[in-house]
Protein backbone atom coordinates (compact mmCIF):
# COMPACT_ATOMS: atom_id res chain seq x y z
CA UNK A 1 0.00 0.00 0.00
CA UNK A 2 1.24 3.49 -0.85
CA UNK A 3 1.80 5.82 2.08
CA UNK A 4 1.50 9.57 1.81
CA UNK A 5 3.61 11.27 4.50
CA UNK A 6 1.61 14.51 4.21
CA UNK A 7 -1.60 12.80 5.30
CA UNK A 8 -2.58 10.87 8.37
CA UNK A 9 -2.87 7.67 6.41
CA UNK A 10 -2.89 4.86 8.96
CA UNK A 11 -0.13 2.26 8.96
CA UNK A 12 -0.80 -1.13 7.42
CA UNK A 13 -1.47 -2.66 10.81
CA UNK A 14 -4.06 -0.06 11.78
CA UNK A 15 -5.64 -0.35 8.32
CA UNK A 16 -6.06 -4.09 8.76
CA UNK A 17 -7.48 -3.69 12.24
CA UNK A 18 -9.99 -1.11 11.00
CA UNK A 19 -10.87 -3.31 8.05
CA UNK A 20 -11.73 -6.25 10.34
CA UNK A 21 -13.62 -4.02 12.79
CA UNK A 22 -15.72 -2.73 9.93
CA UNK A 23 -16.31 -6.23 8.55
CA UNK A 24 -17.32 -7.64 11.97
CA UNK A 25 -19.40 -4.74 13.24
CA UNK A 26 -21.54 -4.65 10.08
CA UNK A 27 -22.80 -8.20 10.87
CA UNK A 28 -26.20 -7.26 12.36
CA UNK A 29 -26.92 -5.05 9.36
CA UNK A 30 -25.65 -7.79 7.04
CA UNK A 31 -28.41 -10.11 8.29
CA UNK A 32 -31.00 -7.61 7.11
CA UNK A 33 -29.15 -7.29 3.81
CA UNK A 34 -29.20 -11.09 3.43
CA UNK A 35 -33.00 -11.22 3.79
CA UNK A 36 -33.34 -8.38 1.33
CA UNK A 37 -30.91 -10.21 -0.98
CA UNK A 38 -32.95 -13.42 -0.95
CA UNK A 39 -35.99 -11.35 -1.89
CA UNK A 40 -34.12 -9.64 -4.74
CA UNK A 41 -32.85 -12.96 -6.05
CA UNK A 42 -36.38 -14.24 -6.19
CA UNK A 43 -37.50 -11.18 -8.17
CA UNK A 44 -34.47 -11.33 -10.46
CA UNK A 45 -35.39 -14.89 -11.38
CA UNK A 46 -38.87 -13.65 -12.32
CA UNK A 47 -37.15 -11.06 -14.54
CA UNK A 48 -35.37 -14.05 -16.14
CA UNK A 49 -31.88 -13.23 -14.84
CA UNK A 50 -29.65 -16.29 -14.56
CA UNK A 51 -27.38 -16.99 -11.57
CA UNK A 52 -24.32 -15.49 -13.25
CA UNK A 53 -26.19 -12.27 -14.04
CA UNK A 54 -27.51 -12.03 -10.47
CA UNK A 55 -23.99 -12.48 -9.06
CA UNK A 56 -22.39 -10.01 -11.45
CA UNK A 57 -25.13 -7.44 -10.90
CA UNK A 58 -24.71 -7.73 -7.12
CA UNK A 59 -20.98 -7.16 -7.29
CA UNK A 60 -20.93 -4.46 -9.96
CA UNK A 61 -24.08 -2.43 -9.26
CA UNK A 62 -24.03 -3.18 -5.50
CA UNK A 63 -27.05 -1.03 -4.67
CA UNK A 64 -29.94 -3.20 -3.52
CA UNK A 65 -32.83 -0.78 -3.88
CA UNK A 66 -31.96 0.12 -7.45
CA UNK A 67 -31.46 -3.53 -8.40
CA UNK A 68 -34.91 -4.37 -7.03
CA UNK A 69 -36.56 -1.44 -8.76
CA UNK A 70 -34.86 -2.28 -12.07
CA UNK A 71 -35.82 -5.98 -11.85
CA UNK A 72 -39.36 -5.03 -10.88
CA UNK A 73 -39.61 -2.79 -13.96
CA UNK A 74 -38.36 -5.64 -16.16
CA UNK A 75 -40.93 -8.03 -14.66
CA UNK A 76 -43.58 -5.41 -15.51
CA UNK A 77 -42.29 -5.40 -19.13
CA UNK A 78 -41.35 -1.72 -18.94
CA UNK A 79 -38.14 -2.24 -20.93
CA UNK A 80 -34.43 -1.83 -20.23
CA UNK A 81 -34.33 2.00 -20.44
CA UNK A 82 -37.17 2.46 -17.95
CA UNK A 83 -35.52 -0.08 -15.64
CA UNK A 84 -32.18 1.75 -15.70
CA UNK A 85 -33.75 5.20 -15.25
CA UNK A 86 -35.86 4.04 -12.29
CA UNK A 87 -32.85 2.35 -10.68
CA UNK A 88 -30.58 5.36 -11.10
CA UNK A 89 -33.22 7.75 -9.75
CA UNK A 90 -33.28 5.66 -6.60
CA UNK A 91 -29.46 5.76 -6.43
CA UNK A 92 -29.23 9.55 -6.75
CA UNK A 93 -29.05 9.77 -2.95
CA UNK A 94 -25.68 7.96 -3.02
CA UNK A 95 -24.21 11.21 -4.34
CA UNK A 96 -25.00 12.85 -1.01
CA UNK A 97 -23.82 9.80 0.91
CA UNK A 98 -20.31 9.76 -0.59
CA UNK A 99 -20.19 13.56 -0.60
CA UNK A 100 -20.85 13.64 3.14
CA UNK A 101 -17.71 11.59 3.90
CA UNK A 102 -15.55 13.11 1.18
CA UNK A 103 -12.55 13.61 3.49
CA UNK A 104 -11.97 9.88 4.07
CA UNK A 105 -11.17 9.39 0.36
CA UNK A 106 -8.95 12.50 0.17
CA UNK A 107 -5.25 12.03 -0.65
CA UNK A 108 -5.60 8.35 -1.55
CA UNK A 109 -4.46 6.65 -4.75
CA UNK A 110 -7.10 6.53 -7.48
CA UNK A 111 -7.81 2.82 -7.06
CA UNK A 112 -8.57 3.29 -3.36
CA UNK A 113 -10.90 6.18 -4.14
CA UNK A 114 -12.68 4.06 -6.76
CA UNK A 115 -12.87 1.04 -4.44
CA UNK A 116 -14.08 3.06 -1.47
CA UNK A 117 -16.69 4.92 -3.51
CA UNK A 118 -18.00 1.67 -5.00
CA UNK A 119 -18.21 -0.03 -1.59
CA UNK A 120 -20.09 2.85 0.05
CA UNK A 121 -23.67 1.88 0.92
CA UNK A 122 -26.29 3.22 3.29
CA UNK A 123 -25.40 0.55 5.84
CA UNK A 124 -21.62 0.89 6.21
CA UNK A 125 -21.84 4.66 5.80
CA UNK A 126 -24.36 4.85 8.66
CA UNK A 127 -22.20 2.51 10.76
CA UNK A 128 -19.13 4.70 10.11
CA UNK A 129 -21.00 7.85 11.16
CA UNK A 130 -22.44 6.11 14.23
CA UNK A 131 -18.97 4.88 15.27
CA UNK A 132 -17.46 8.32 14.79
CA UNK A 133 -20.28 9.88 16.81
CA UNK A 134 -19.04 7.89 19.81
CA UNK A 135 -15.59 9.41 19.42
CA UNK A 136 -13.80 6.53 17.65
CA UNK A 137 -11.19 7.41 15.04
CA UNK A 138 -12.67 5.47 12.14
CA UNK A 139 -12.06 6.06 8.47
CA UNK A 140 -11.53 4.61 5.04
CA UNK A 141 -10.62 1.00 5.90
CA UNK A 142 -13.47 0.68 8.38
CA UNK A 143 -15.86 1.66 5.57
CA UNK A 144 -14.17 -0.70 3.09
CA UNK A 145 -14.21 -3.62 5.56
CA UNK A 146 -17.94 -3.19 6.12
CA UNK A 147 -18.51 -2.78 2.38
CA UNK A 148 -16.59 -5.96 1.50
CA UNK A 149 -18.56 -7.97 4.05
CA UNK A 150 -21.84 -6.57 2.72
CA UNK A 151 -20.87 -7.33 -0.87
CA UNK A 152 -20.06 -10.95 -0.04
CA UNK A 153 -23.35 -11.39 1.83
CA UNK A 154 -25.31 -9.55 -0.87
CA UNK A 155 -23.93 -11.63 -3.76
CA UNK A 156 -24.40 -14.95 -1.94
CA UNK A 157 -27.91 -14.09 -0.72
CA UNK A 158 -29.15 -12.80 -4.08
CA UNK A 159 -27.79 -15.86 -5.88
CA UNK A 160 -29.35 -18.15 -3.27
CA UNK A 161 -32.67 -16.34 -3.73
CA UNK A 162 -32.49 -16.71 -7.50
CA UNK A 163 -31.57 -20.38 -7.22
CA UNK A 164 -34.38 -21.08 -4.76
CA UNK A 165 -36.90 -19.22 -6.92
CA UNK A 166 -36.84 -21.93 -9.59
CA UNK A 167 -38.21 -24.41 -7.07
CA UNK A 168 -41.38 -22.34 -6.64
CA UNK A 169 -44.02 -23.27 -9.26
CA UNK A 170 -46.18 -20.16 -9.82
CA UNK A 171 -45.40 -17.05 -7.75
CA UNK A 172 -48.70 -15.34 -8.59
CA UNK A 173 -50.82 -18.27 -7.43
CA UNK A 174 -49.11 -18.05 -4.04
CA UNK A 175 -49.45 -14.27 -3.83
CA UNK A 176 -45.67 -13.94 -4.07
CA UNK A 177 -45.90 -11.31 -6.81
CA UNK A 178 -47.00 -9.00 -3.98
CA UNK A 179 -43.81 -9.67 -1.97
CA UNK A 180 -42.05 -6.55 -3.21
CA UNK A 181 -44.96 -4.21 -2.89
CA UNK A 182 -45.13 -5.33 0.74
CA UNK A 183 -41.35 -5.00 1.11
CA UNK A 184 -41.41 -1.44 -0.22
CA UNK A 185 -44.23 -0.58 2.16
CA UNK A 186 -42.04 -1.78 5.05
CA UNK A 187 -39.02 0.13 3.67
CA UNK A 188 -41.11 3.30 3.33
CA UNK A 189 -42.11 2.89 6.96
CA UNK A 190 -38.44 2.70 8.00
CA UNK A 191 -37.58 5.78 5.89
CA UNK A 192 -40.31 7.86 7.54
CA UNK A 193 -38.59 10.49 9.68
CA UNK A 194 -41.57 12.55 10.82
CA UNK A 195 -44.28 14.95 9.72
CA UNK A 196 -41.90 16.80 7.39
CA UNK A 197 -42.22 13.77 5.11
CA UNK A 198 -46.00 14.01 4.97
CA UNK A 199 -46.37 16.65 2.25
CA UNK A 200 -43.65 15.25 -0.08
CA UNK A 201 -44.97 11.70 0.30
CA UNK A 202 -48.59 12.76 -0.23
CA UNK A 203 -47.54 14.72 -3.32
CA UNK A 204 -45.65 11.68 -4.59
CA UNK A 205 -48.59 9.33 -4.12
CA UNK A 206 -51.10 11.76 -5.67
CA UNK A 207 -48.92 12.59 -8.69
CA UNK A 208 -48.15 8.89 -9.28
CA UNK A 209 -51.83 7.99 -8.87
CA UNK A 210 -53.02 10.77 -11.18
CA UNK A 211 -50.39 9.90 -13.80
CA UNK A 212 -51.26 6.22 -13.86
CA UNK A 213 -55.05 6.31 -13.37
CA UNK A 214 -56.01 9.59 -15.10
CA UNK A 215 -53.10 10.49 -17.37
CA UNK A 216 -52.55 7.00 -18.77
CA UNK A 217 -48.79 7.42 -18.22
CA UNK A 218 -46.61 4.27 -18.34
CA UNK A 219 -46.13 2.98 -14.77
CA UNK A 220 -42.33 3.31 -14.96
CA UNK A 221 -42.57 7.00 -15.88
CA UNK A 222 -45.39 7.61 -13.41
CA UNK A 223 -42.97 6.24 -10.82
CA UNK A 224 -40.26 8.78 -11.73
CA UNK A 225 -42.80 11.60 -12.01
CA UNK A 226 -44.16 10.89 -8.54
CA UNK A 227 -40.72 10.59 -6.93
CA UNK A 228 -39.36 13.78 -8.50
CA UNK A 229 -42.52 15.74 -7.66
CA UNK A 230 -42.30 14.69 -4.00
CA UNK A 231 -38.58 15.48 -3.78
CA UNK A 232 -39.23 18.84 -5.44
CA UNK A 233 -41.84 19.70 -2.83
CA UNK A 234 -39.38 18.69 -0.08
CA UNK A 235 -36.73 20.93 -1.68
CA UNK A 236 -39.07 23.91 -1.71
CA UNK A 237 -40.01 23.45 1.94
CA UNK A 238 -38.48 25.86 4.42
CA UNK A 239 -37.27 23.34 6.98
CA UNK A 240 -34.09 21.23 6.97
CA UNK B 1 -30.92 -12.53 -22.16
CA UNK B 2 -29.54 -9.31 -23.69
CA UNK B 3 -31.95 -6.97 -21.87
CA UNK B 4 -30.64 -8.13 -18.48
CA UNK B 5 -27.00 -7.55 -19.51
CA UNK B 6 -27.85 -4.06 -20.81
CA UNK B 7 -29.56 -3.17 -17.54
CA UNK B 8 -26.59 -4.52 -15.54
CA UNK B 9 -24.08 -2.59 -17.69
CA UNK B 10 -25.83 0.79 -17.55
CA UNK B 11 -26.83 0.49 -13.88
CA UNK B 12 -23.19 -0.32 -13.08
CA UNK B 13 -21.83 2.68 -15.00
CA UNK B 14 -24.53 5.04 -13.69
CA UNK B 15 -24.34 3.94 -10.06
CA UNK B 16 -20.55 4.09 -9.95
CA UNK B 17 -20.72 7.50 -11.61
CA UNK B 18 -23.12 8.76 -8.95
CA UNK B 19 -20.93 7.47 -6.10
CA UNK B 20 -17.76 8.93 -7.61
CA UNK B 21 -19.42 12.26 -8.39
CA UNK B 22 -20.33 12.57 -4.72
CA UNK B 23 -16.69 12.09 -3.74
CA UNK B 24 -15.51 14.65 -6.31
CA UNK B 25 -18.10 17.35 -5.75
CA UNK B 26 -17.84 17.05 -2.02
CA UNK B 27 -20.22 18.06 0.66
CA UNK B 28 -19.81 21.82 0.54
CA UNK B 29 -21.83 22.16 -2.65
CA UNK B 30 -24.76 20.13 -1.41
CA UNK B 31 -24.55 20.61 2.34
CA UNK B 32 -27.70 22.70 2.59
CA UNK B 33 -30.38 24.35 0.56
CA UNK B 34 -33.20 23.23 -1.66
CA UNK B 35 -31.12 20.72 -3.66
CA UNK B 36 -29.89 18.95 -0.53
CA UNK B 37 -33.41 18.78 0.89
CA UNK B 38 -34.76 17.40 -2.37
CA UNK B 39 -31.94 14.83 -2.61
CA UNK B 40 -32.53 13.72 0.96
CA UNK B 41 -36.24 13.32 0.33
CA UNK B 42 -35.81 11.52 -3.00
CA UNK B 43 -35.27 7.92 -1.72
CA UNK B 44 -38.40 8.01 0.45
CA UNK B 45 -40.43 9.58 -2.35
CA UNK B 46 -39.17 7.01 -4.87
CA UNK B 47 -40.25 4.19 -2.57
CA UNK B 48 -43.66 5.76 -1.95
CA UNK B 49 -44.05 6.28 -5.68
CA UNK B 50 -43.20 2.66 -6.37
CA UNK B 51 -45.73 1.48 -3.80
CA UNK B 52 -48.42 3.77 -5.26
CA UNK B 53 -47.74 2.61 -8.82
CA UNK B 54 -47.55 -1.11 -7.88
CA UNK B 55 -50.72 -1.07 -5.79
CA UNK B 56 -52.72 1.06 -8.25
CA UNK B 57 -51.69 -1.14 -11.20
CA UNK B 58 -53.68 -3.93 -9.56
CA UNK B 59 -57.37 -4.07 -8.68
CA UNK B 60 -59.41 -3.70 -5.46
CA UNK B 61 -57.83 -6.87 -4.01
CA UNK B 62 -54.33 -5.43 -4.35
CA UNK B 63 -55.50 -2.09 -2.92
CA UNK B 64 -56.91 -3.86 0.13
CA UNK B 65 -53.75 -5.95 0.56
CA UNK B 66 -51.71 -2.74 0.28
CA UNK B 67 -53.73 -1.16 3.09
CA UNK B 68 -53.30 -4.26 5.26
CA UNK B 69 -49.54 -4.35 4.64
CA UNK B 70 -49.32 -0.62 5.44
CA UNK B 71 -51.13 -1.16 8.74
CA UNK B 72 -48.77 -4.02 9.61
CA UNK B 73 -45.71 -1.96 8.63
CA UNK B 74 -46.83 0.98 10.77
CA UNK B 75 -47.51 -1.31 13.72
CA UNK B 76 -44.46 -3.60 13.52
CA UNK B 77 -41.77 -1.68 11.54
CA UNK B 78 -40.64 -5.14 10.48
CA UNK B 79 -39.73 -6.10 6.91
CA UNK B 80 -40.26 -9.91 6.96
CA UNK B 81 -43.52 -9.66 8.93
CA UNK B 82 -44.85 -7.00 6.55
CA UNK B 83 -43.90 -9.12 3.53
CA UNK B 84 -45.58 -12.24 4.94
CA UNK B 85 -48.71 -10.25 5.85
CA UNK B 86 -48.96 -8.66 2.41
CA UNK B 87 -48.48 -11.97 0.61
CA UNK B 88 -51.01 -13.73 2.88
CA UNK B 89 -53.51 -10.89 2.46
CA UNK B 90 -53.35 -10.84 -1.34
CA UNK B 91 -53.48 -14.66 -1.48
CA UNK B 92 -56.56 -14.77 0.78
CA UNK B 93 -58.34 -11.95 -1.06
CA UNK B 94 -57.75 -13.58 -4.44
CA UNK B 95 -58.96 -16.98 -3.24
CA UNK B 96 -62.02 -15.60 -1.46
CA UNK B 97 -63.39 -13.82 -4.40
Amino acid sequence: MRQDPLRHVPSGEVSLRDFWSGACEIAPLAIGVAIYGLAFGFLAAQARFDLLQVGIMGGFVFAGGSQIVAAQRLVADAGAIAAVVAGLALNARLLLVTASIREIYAGRPWWQIALGAHLTTDENWALLLAGRATGRDLGYWYLVGGGMCLMLVWCLATMAGAGFAHAIPDPKALGLDFAFTAAFIAIARSLWTGKNDLLPWLTTALVAAAAIRLGGVQPSWALILGGVAGAGIAGMAHHD
Amino acid sequence: MTEAWLVILFLTIGTFGIRLTGVVIGQQVLKAGAWARAMRALPGCMIVSLVAVSVLSGGPREWAAGLIATAVAVATRNLPITMVSGIAAVWLLRHLG
